[in-house]
């Protein structure tokens, strides 16, 4: 465990933070600008992994778990989201035989 | 703990009704169970000895102040009284209104008595604006699905302008609530709070106009007629006869104590509107072509009397106004049942279907006259009393004041001798087959008239009750002074 | 023998007694019967009149001139404390015994009169209720109480002239009356809180006791009697205030003697004797009373010349009479204004009862010009007529001229132009009481049915009435026939402003006076005579008559001119109020929020376009927008 630590540690802290900020950049700009659903459904997946790699960032050079911990608990809530995405993705094209995001625009008032 | 009694009493008998539904059975149920709660009242009143009274104090919500404090003191056992009073009426109104589910009609009724039996009992601001959000709901079912021609659009109106009103009232507490040090919300610590007088004169409007929408006063009252004329029989009651009092009680209760020197500010205003709005009302009644709206139009001009002694602010005029307001409950009751026996003889409320009913309703007609006494406020009725306090304490104020309210026993003669000659009197021009007033109406109407009638010879048990609440309130007051 | 004191515990049996009777009958009114309940109504106002009569006999008011009796605590608010209690004392004293005592003898009359009306019972019930009322009023130890009274007279008032209700014009004429009595009672209410402002109480002997303090002529004290007047003028029927009494002859004539002539009417001027302290401070409120007063009997006694109607001429004519006795009081004459008071409740009551007798004998007849030759078929109602007739136009030795003359005396001791119109006005009496005695009593028989003389039990009264009538002047015989005035001496025991009364006239110009006035009156007489008494055929309707004649019979057109002035523009402002007022101005103003919130959802909802990538922007950028603020905000 120590050494999952230390190797974290080789590289600097705002490193990370960059990294973390392009990936969620690039999740934010897809989801905002693609309309096919399944890219969008992709960068929301980005946002969380870049969100992850802080977490479990900060978690090491803190020597705190409860980062890492976590890191899990979002995981999990990820491939919850994914499944409902999907399902709901299916049900889209079934509906209006598109993945189009903006075809899905029934759902104001 | 007399206090949970007497609001569990209509509440659990109300949700007996609304859950088991006896059709037969529900009138009867009702009737015994608003009995009950007069007894109780009855034994509070007969226990009580002049100093304010603490009956529950329960933690509900601390964080936001919120505790469920009971308790009252003789202006609060005032309205206890009134409501208990009124209700076994009310609901023996419906026995010959043959509404469709007399259960949850009867259900509905006793859900409003009981939550406004605990407005007039709270001693916590947040639980009083509980209760008296609540109150309404019963009343709006009522309406909703009782209700008379237009009923949807007008209840909803209704509901919508009260709510606005109670929603500022919220604010209002919120923000005293915030104010308080220990951010407590019972009236004993509110009345302590004293806040910066421009903070005073905007907080009055926020405290006031829920109640100002309640009673109404002038430019606030055009839901009134509307509500009052389509509203089934036993609403109107609850409606004029005791949920209007929440007003007056509220701002007694509320504006008052938390921001006097906002009253002192402000007093004259609403005590003209008031008048205002009580001469106007009286004029408009005096043509009114539907006996049920020239009835809502003569509450409104006398709530305008009430609301303007109440802001006299003097142990006569506020003594008076309360006073009258239980005239004024019994008077609406009263009027509004003489108002259904017609509808239900002639078939409709108009005034024009009517005309030399008393050859064949001759104790109706004497009924109806007593009671239109007692609207006109004949002394030796109770109104007089009431209306005679106000007077003086209008005129300990502004002489014209006084003047303004004293025309409105003329036009107060005027629109009720009138509509009571076009009802009973003259030729009979529609020969309709009518029935006298028959035991049901004689045992409804015969108490209420005594009542007005004995409190209007000996008026002390219901002054001494207020009298000394309301000095020891007056004197708190240092604008006053 | 019982002590006054002792006796007037016993006070409050006297408005009790026709109280019970008023109860007894209007809940037993099927079963007593027309000659029960009219037995137990007169035979209540009887005792009534028994206990009055011992009071007034065990009183000495030397010795003991007030005594007040408590009976609980009716309001008390604070420093208000306002006891249901009685005063006996002289004047209330006289009121009663005129009120109970003409009242019963009226009560005795009705049995014959109203004997087949279904509703009798409900008459003598309100005819007690109006007792009741009246006797409250009068006997009422404080302003309060006296005010019980004065709006349950109205009340009586107004059950009585609509008492034969299907008829829609006298269902008007009772609502009229209640509404122009309320009008005056507006005053009321005002003095009686201005009076408590000032005094702290309402009690009689405390207002009247420290009423001293205040100057002649305080503007607050003015104020309060100018007030109280304006309740007299409602109630007594006084200029702008007096079109409802003719009106309210569409009750049953004994109501009319009772309540419109001989005592209701009074009212006004006890209530002002009551408070002659407070109307001596305030010398303006005198004028004004005094100017109404004598404007009051001029132009009601105008109307009388022309009227057809044999109640509405004795109507005006009471209009008229009760002008003069606020003449009395602006003069400061309080007792000669109390003793025409009770000489004018004998004789008026007297000429109603005759003229119902003559009513009930030609069977509902009111025109007198279908009327005539009376004096052979009807022997008693026209001496009693006779009477009552001698007496109001005021000839000697009958009792209206002695309280007359009382009041024309005191007119020209304050100025003679008062004392002209005055006399003018007990001309214009004359001629139309003589007139009306002439036209219905003498000539022929004009009218088609079979008069016939009315029963004992209505003629009676009218003789009791007739001898009061002619022997009333000894109550208060002036100096100059060698009396010593002993009710102007009696009521200056309890009216301060009796006592403070001073009238120096020479002997010899009194007698002058009196001469004058007798001669001018039997001229008058006499003429009316030569016109009237063998007239066969009548001046017929107004229309054929020229201006000014036309003009006073129509009563001067003073009620199309208030039904113009306010019944009109009154009706038009609550229609109005109501269409545009309520309908167009209120409801609108009050759907002003609902609508507010419509057309605000209207617009924003354009922002919920569906669309999840717009939603999705939309929130980036509000997160950013709140970061930024976060980060470098403020």
């Amino acid at each position: 465990m120590n050494e999952i630590t230390t190797a974290i540690r080789t590289v600097p802290l705002e490193h990370y933070v960059f990294l973390s900020f392009v990936l969620f950049s690039i999740g934010l700009a897809g989801a905002l600008f693609r309309r096919n659903t399944i890219i969008i459904l992709m960068c929301l997946e980005l946002m969380f992994n870049s969100v992850n790699l802080l977490l479990a960032a900060f978690s090491a050079f803190h020597s705190d778990p409860s980062g890492q911990v976590f890191v899990f608990f979002i995981m999990l809530v990820a491939a919850a989201e994914v499944t409902v995405g999907l399902a709901i993705l299916v049900m889209m094209k079934r509906n209006v035989d598109s993945v189009d995001v903006n075809q899905l625009n029934r759902l104001r008032w | 703990m007399e206090l949970l009694v007497l609001l569990l009493i209509p509440f659990l008998s109300a949700t007996l009704l609304a859950v088991v539904r006896p059709t037969l059975a529900a009138r009867g149920i009702a009737l015994v169970s608003s009995l009950a709660t007069l007894a109780v009242a009855l034994w509070l009143w007969y226990r009580y000895r002049g100093e304010p009274v603490m009956a529950v104090d329960l933690d509900w919500v601390p964080a936001w102040g919120l505790r469920f404090v009971l308790g009252y003191d003789g202006t609060g056992l005032l309205m206890v009284i009134l409501t208990a009073v009124l209700f076994p009426f009310i609901i023996a109104a419906g026995f010959k209104q043959n509404l469709k589910h007399p259960s949850l009609v009867n259900a509905l009724l006793l859900y409003a008595q009981s939550f406004m039996l605990g407005v007039f009992t709270a001693q916590n601001a947040f639980l009083f604006y509980i209760f008296y959000e609540l109150s309404l709901l019963p009343v709006f079912f009522l309406l909703l699905y009782w209700g008379g021609e237009r009923r949807r659009a007008i209840t909803v109106r209704f509901f919508i302008y009260t709510l606005l009103g109670g929603l500022a009232l919220l604010f209002g507490i919120a923000y005293c609530v915030v104010q308080e040090p220990t951010h407590s919300a019972d009236f004993s610590a509110l009345a302590a709070l004293h806040l910066p007088l421009d903070t005073q004169i905007w907080l009055f409007w926020a405290l006031f106009l829920a109640f100002a929408i309640k009673l109404p006063i002038f430019p606030f009252h055009s839901w009134q007629p509307d509500t009052y004329t389509m509203a089934p029989l036993q609403g109107t009651m609850v409606l004029g006869g005791v949920m209007l009092k929440m007003g007056l009680y509220g701002t007694l209760k509320f504006v008052f104590p938390i921001v006097p020197e906002g009253t002192a500010h402000w007093r004259e205003w609403v005590i003209w509107l008031s008048l205002i709005g009580a001469i106007y009302a009286a004029v408009i009644a005096f043509r009114q072509r539907d006996l049920k709206r020239l009835v809502a139009y003569s509450s409104l001009s006398h709530v305008g009397l009430l609301t303007a002694g109440l802001f006299a602010w003097n142990a006569y005029g506020v003594s008076g106004s309360l006073y009258q307001a239980f005239a004024h409950a019994v008077l609406v009751v009263s009027l509004f049942y003489i108002v259904g026996a017609m509808k239900d003889r002639v078939g409709s409320s108009e005034i024009a279907a009517m005309g030399g009913l008393k050859l064949r309703t001759p104790r109706l007609a004497a009924l109806f006259l007593l009671v239109v006494l007692n609207a006109v406020a004949l002394p030796l009725t109770q109104s007089f009393v009431g209306e005679w306090l106000m007077f003086n304490g209008l005129w300990q104020l502004n002489g014209w004041m006084a003047f303004a309210a004293v025309t409105t026993i003329v036009l107060g003669a005027i629109y009720m001798f009138y509509a009571y000659q076009r009802v009973m009197l003259g030729p009979d021009k529609w020969q309709l087959e009518v029935h006298d007033a028959d035991g049901g109406d004689h045992l409804f109407l015969v108490p209420l008239i005594a009542v007005t009638l004995v409190l209007g010879l000996y008026p002390a048990p219901i002054l001494d009750l207020v009298n000394g609440p309301v000095q020891q309130m007056l004197s708190t007051f240092t604008v006053l002074r | 023998m019982v002590s006054f004191e002792q006796l007037a515990h016993l006070s409050w049996l006297v408005p009790a007694f026709p109280l019970a009777g008023a109860l007894v009958n209007a809940a037993l009114r099927r079963k007593l019967g027309a000659n029960g309940s009219g037995a137990l109504a007169t035979l209540l106002v009887a005792a009534s009149f028994v206990v009055s009569a011992l009071l007034f006999w065990s009183h000495r008011p030397e010795e003991h001139p007030v005594e007040v009796v408590t009976l609980f605590d009716w309001i008390h608010v604070g420093g208000m404390s306002i006891p249901f209690a009685f005063q006996i004392d002289a004047l209330s004293l006289t009121m009663m015994l005129i009120v109970t005592g003409v009242g019963m003898l009226i009560h005795l009359y009705s049995i014959g009169y109203m004997h087949d009306d279904p509703r009798v019972a409900s008459f003598f019930a309100m005819l007690n209720l109006f007792t009741f009322a009246m006797l409250l009023l009068v006997m009422g130890a404080n302003y309060l109480i006296t005010f019980i009274g004065w709006e349950g007279v109205g009340l009586c008032s107004y059950l009585l002239i609509g008492f034969w209700y299907t008829n829609p014009a006298y269902n008007y004429a009772a609502r009229k009356a209640f509404v122009m009595n309320r009008i005056g009672d507006v005053g009321v209410v005002l003095a009686l809180a201005l009076l408590f402002h000032l005094f702290g109480t309402l009690d009689y002997t405390a207002v009247l006791g420290r009423a001293g303090g205040f100057g002649v002529g305080n503007p607050l004290i003015v104020g309060a009697t100018l007030l109280l007047f304006v309740g007299a003028m409602g109630k007594s029927a006084q200029i702008p205030l007096f079109t409802w009494l003719p009106d309210a002859m569409a009750g049953p004539t004994p109501v009319s003697a009772l309540i419109h002539a001989a005592t209701m009417v009074t009212a006004g001027i006890f209530l002002v004797v009551r408070s002659s302290v407070l109307f001596e401070l305030a010398p303006f409120t005198k004028d004004v009373i005094l100017a109404i007063g004598t404007a009051t009997a001029l132009l009601a006694a105008s109307i009388g010349l022309f009227q057809n109607d044999i109640k509405k001429v004795l109507a005006y004519s009471t209009v008229s009479q009760l002008g003069y006795m606020f003449a009395a009081l602006g003069l400061g004459a309080y007792s000669a204004g109390m003793f025409h008071v009770t000489t004018h409740a004998f004789f008026k009551a007297l000429l109603f009862l005759g003229a119902g007798s003559v009513i009930h004998a030609l069977g509902g007849e009111q025109d007198i010009r279908k009327m005539g030759g009376l004096k052979g078929v009807t022997k008693i109602t026209y001496i009693t007529f006779l009477i009552g007739t001698l007496a109001i136009a005021g000839i000697f030795p009958f009792s209206g001229f002695f309280s007359k003359d009382g009041i024309l005396a005191n007119a020209y001791a304050h100025s003679p132009v008062v004392y002209a119109l005055l006399l003018f006005g007990a001309l214009l009496t004359a001629f139309y009481m003589f007139r009306l005695l002439f036209l219905v009593f003498h000539g022929r028989y004009r009218g088609d049915r079979r008069p016939h003389e009315s029963p004992a039990v209505i003629t009676i009264p009218l003789i009791v009435l007739a001898v009061l009538s002619l022997g009333g002047g000894l109550l208060n015989l002036p100096h100059v026939f060698g009396g010593h005035e002993p009710m102007k001496h009696y009521l200056a025991t309890a009216a301060d402003g009796v006592a403070g009364e001073h009238l120096h006239l020479e002997a010899a110009t009194e007698w002058i006076l009196m001469g004058l006035s007798t001669v001018l009156v039997l001229l008058t007489a006499w003429y009316a005579y030569g016109r009237f008494a063998k007239r066969t055929t009548l001046d017929g309707e107004p229309a054929d008559m020229p201006f000014l004649k036309r003009l006073i019979a129509e009563k001067w057109r003073i009620d199309e001119l208030y039904a113009t002035l306010f019944e009109k523009p009154y009706g038009w402002l609550s229609t109005t109020l109501f269409t545009f007022g309520e309908n167009k101005v209120m409801t609108p103003l009050m759907n002003g929020v609902g609508n507010v919130t419509l057309r605000a959802g209207k617009v924003v909802r354009r922002l919920q376009t569906g669309n999840a990538s717009f939603y999705l922007f939309a929130m980036v950028a509000g997160i950013i927008v709140f970061l930024l603020l976060t980060l470098y905000g403020v």
